[in-house]
């Protein structure tokens, strides 16, 4: 196992890490309004990957100046990518939230597990 | 006139742009929503007939979005692949919006069904993105395009079990698809490429320098389709949402949008990892496994179902294990069963939902219990219903029995002649399942069930069920639905026969997916 490589490619590394803890917050939490934290966590996790995967060591913002062109742009695309993953991860949580505006009125709690003794 | 090159692009936009218009249609006139939304459907579904004319003759239509190329642009395709995706989603849409006419003004509050039509026209023209589109990327938003809209079709009909399943169904379609993104990212990583065919490229020849960063990415995508496609371990969410939706939304659901996901996993392993790769990888043999779980497991959940949409998830359950197994042995013969059970099952598990609510409909029962004496009053959909348990169970003259017959000789060339018993096993499992329903319509007279189902009732769904048990004792009389649910439902079940006497002729097309894909 090389350590050494771990170390250097942390940000992937915790990113990891961190869609590992929203997936289990998702899996484990009973209250609802955590699971979707959870969710929120993961998600963000993977936009994190993303972005550091179009990062480049002392890259320049990838705004092409045509007087001084630099040697060296970080990857605009995964950026891009992830505007639309953010939306998407937007309309995800508002949707689950409203669903669980209309549990809350149906079972007068947001613990999950207290649906099946109330159903 | 619109360029035949820019028409597979009209075949999403002619979905998408009704969709938008269908909220102010529900709110001025909200009668004209159903046909409108036939017409779409029709139109949608002529649109994939006419471009699918030109993929029998071999063609491909490429088209890159706003006219840049690939590396850099978005691909989408016709092929054969989504040619006969797209014939299938839309033909079977077109039906169940014609289905939906009637059967919704019994399952739904009026206010919600100008919505429903939205989330419907959504989720199919999203299903047509994901199966036509090239890139990885543009992939994932159809993915949750899908997930999204699927999701609420299950809650359209507000019931509170219909929010919990379709919470249920949210959250793990979201981890789903949050491994899925995870996967496309490794992939991204590796190859630097978003379009299937160049990562593909790139991969193969990069392919031993990142065995582990692969294999990863392979079972990243295993575990987020798999849970969305209900694959068996991870088909929690799959009974609850399919059994709680209005009976159109079931159907949409468990014919089609659980196999567009499959298509897109196909389509990740066999453009991007490319077929070699697959071949070598161990989670080929972890998709066996689960498959063969999925068949025998969704059997005997199926089997101690007492509710009629809640058999049919199980039993949904289970034969996306035989389509997994033919994805899963993954030679040329197992693909062509794993397709053509991918549509033999669209078409009858649409027939039996259509049964179910055309059932629900008629006689507002619920319970398999129930069923006595059907035979003489809605003989329509009990013969549908015959069908399609027929083909369910793989009895000859009917489609399940040529894709099961097909799967059997997959195996046999994949070198794995045991998963024959298993499909025979599953076979009978279904039949197992399936027969007690029919004995149940043709054999029982309808003064037995009153002892037998109303002691597991608690009264609810037995008295609205009373006005259908009593003026027709056992005289024969013919369904008391309207037309729009009768065509359907026999529609459906004569695509059935009919695959089953022709299916033969569909080997050859079916062919040139496996040698586009496999190489």
């Amino acid at each position: 196992m090389n350590f050494e490589a771990l170390l250097t490619n942390y940000p992937y590394l915790v990113s990891v890490i961190i869609f590992a803890v929203g997936t289990l917050i998702v899996l484990t939490q009973p209250n609802l309004i955590k699971k979707v934290i959870g969710l929120n966590v993961m998600t963000n996790a993977i936009f994190l990957f993303f972005i550091a995967l179009g990062n480049i060591e002392g890259g320049e913002a990838p705004i092409v100046d045509p007087a001084a062109p630099a040697v060296l742009y970080v990857n605009p695309l995964p950026s891009a990518l992830i505007l639309t993953g953010i939306v998407v991860s937007f309309s995800v949580t508002a949707f689950a939230m409203a669903l669980i505006v209309k549990l809350y009125f149906f079972y007068g709690t947001l613990n999950a597990p207290d649906f099946m003794k109330m159903r | 006139m619109i360029p035949l090159s820019k028409m597979p692009l009209i075949l999403i936009l002619a979905g998408l742009i009704p969709a938008f218009t269908m909220p102010a249609l529900a709110r001025w006139k909200r009668e004209l929503c159903a046909p409108y939304a036939i017409a779409v459907c029709g139109l949608v579904f002529s649109v994939a007939l006419y471009l699918f004319s030109f993929v029998v003759r071999g063609e491909v239509l490429p088209l890159y979005v706003g006219g840049w190329e690939p590396p850099w642009g978005i691909e989408i395709a016709i092929d054969p692949l989504s040619g006969m995706m797209a014939i299938l989603i839309t033909g079977l849409a077109l039906l169940i919006a014609i289905y939906s006419y009637h059967a919704l003004r019994k399952e739904m509050k009026a206010e919600a069904r100008g919505w429903y039509y939205v989330e419907f026209l959504l989720c199919m023209v999203a299903m047509l993105g994901l199966v036509i589109t090239k890139d990885l990327f543009n992939m994932y938003v159809f993915i949750e395009v899908v997930g999204l809209s699927a999701c609420a079709l299950v809650v359209s009909k507000g019931e509170r079990i219909a929010v919990e399943a379709s919470l249920k169904y949210l959250i793990l379609a979201t981890i789903g698809s949050g491994f899925v993104v995870f996967g496309i990212g490794f992939i991204y990583m590796v190859t630097g490429h978003l379009n299937m065919a160049m990562a593909g490229q790139v991969l193969v020849e990069n392919a031993s320098r990142y065995p582990y960063l692969l294999w990863a990415a392979m079972s990243f995508f295993v575990v987020g389709f798999g849970v969305k496609s209900a694959l068996f371990p991870l088909h929690l969410w799959l009974p609850d949402a399919h059994s709680s939706a209005p009976s159109p939304s079931s159907a949409v659901l468990s014919s089609l949008v659980v196999k567009v996901y499959i298509v897109a996993l196909f389509k990740i392993f066999f453009v991007v990892f490319g077929t070699v790769l697959y071949q070598e990888s161990y989670i080929r043999y972890l998709i066996l496994i689960l498959a063969s779980a999925a068949m025998v497991g969704g059997s005997l959940f199926a089997f101690v179902q007492l509710e009629l949409k809640r058999r049919l998830a199980y039993s949904t359950v289970a034969q996306i294990g035989y389509i997994y197994l033919g994805i899963g042995l993954g030679t040329p013969w197992a693909i062509v069963a794993a397709f053509m059970h991918l549509i033999v099952h669209a078409l009858m598990k649409t027939c039996l939902f259509l049964c179910a609510g055309a059932i629900y409909y008629q006689t507002g029962r619920k319970k398999v219990t129930q069923l006595a004496g059907l035979g003489a009053k809605m003989p329509l959909t009990a013969a549908a219903m015959t069908v399609a348990s027929f083909s369910m169970v793989g009895i000859p003259l009917t489609g399940g029995f040529i894709s099961k017959f097909m799967l059997a000789r997959g195996s046999i060339e994949a070198g794995y002649p045991y998963f024959i018993i298993l499909i025979v096993v599953s076979g009978l499992l279904n039949a197992m399942y399936y027969f007690p329903i029919l004995w149940q319509i043709y054999f029982v007279s309808p003064g037995e069930h009153d002892e037998h189902g109303e002691d597991q009732e608690n009264g609810t769904h037995g008295n609205q069920g009373d006005h259908g048990s009593h003026d027709s004792g056992g005289s024969f009389k013919w369904d008391q639905i309207p037309l729009t649910m009768k065509i359907p439902i026999a529609a459906t079940a004569a695509g059935v026969v009919v695959l089953g006497i022709v299916g033969i002729f569909m080997f050859d097309y079916l062919q040139k997916i496996v040698s586009l894909y496999l190489g």
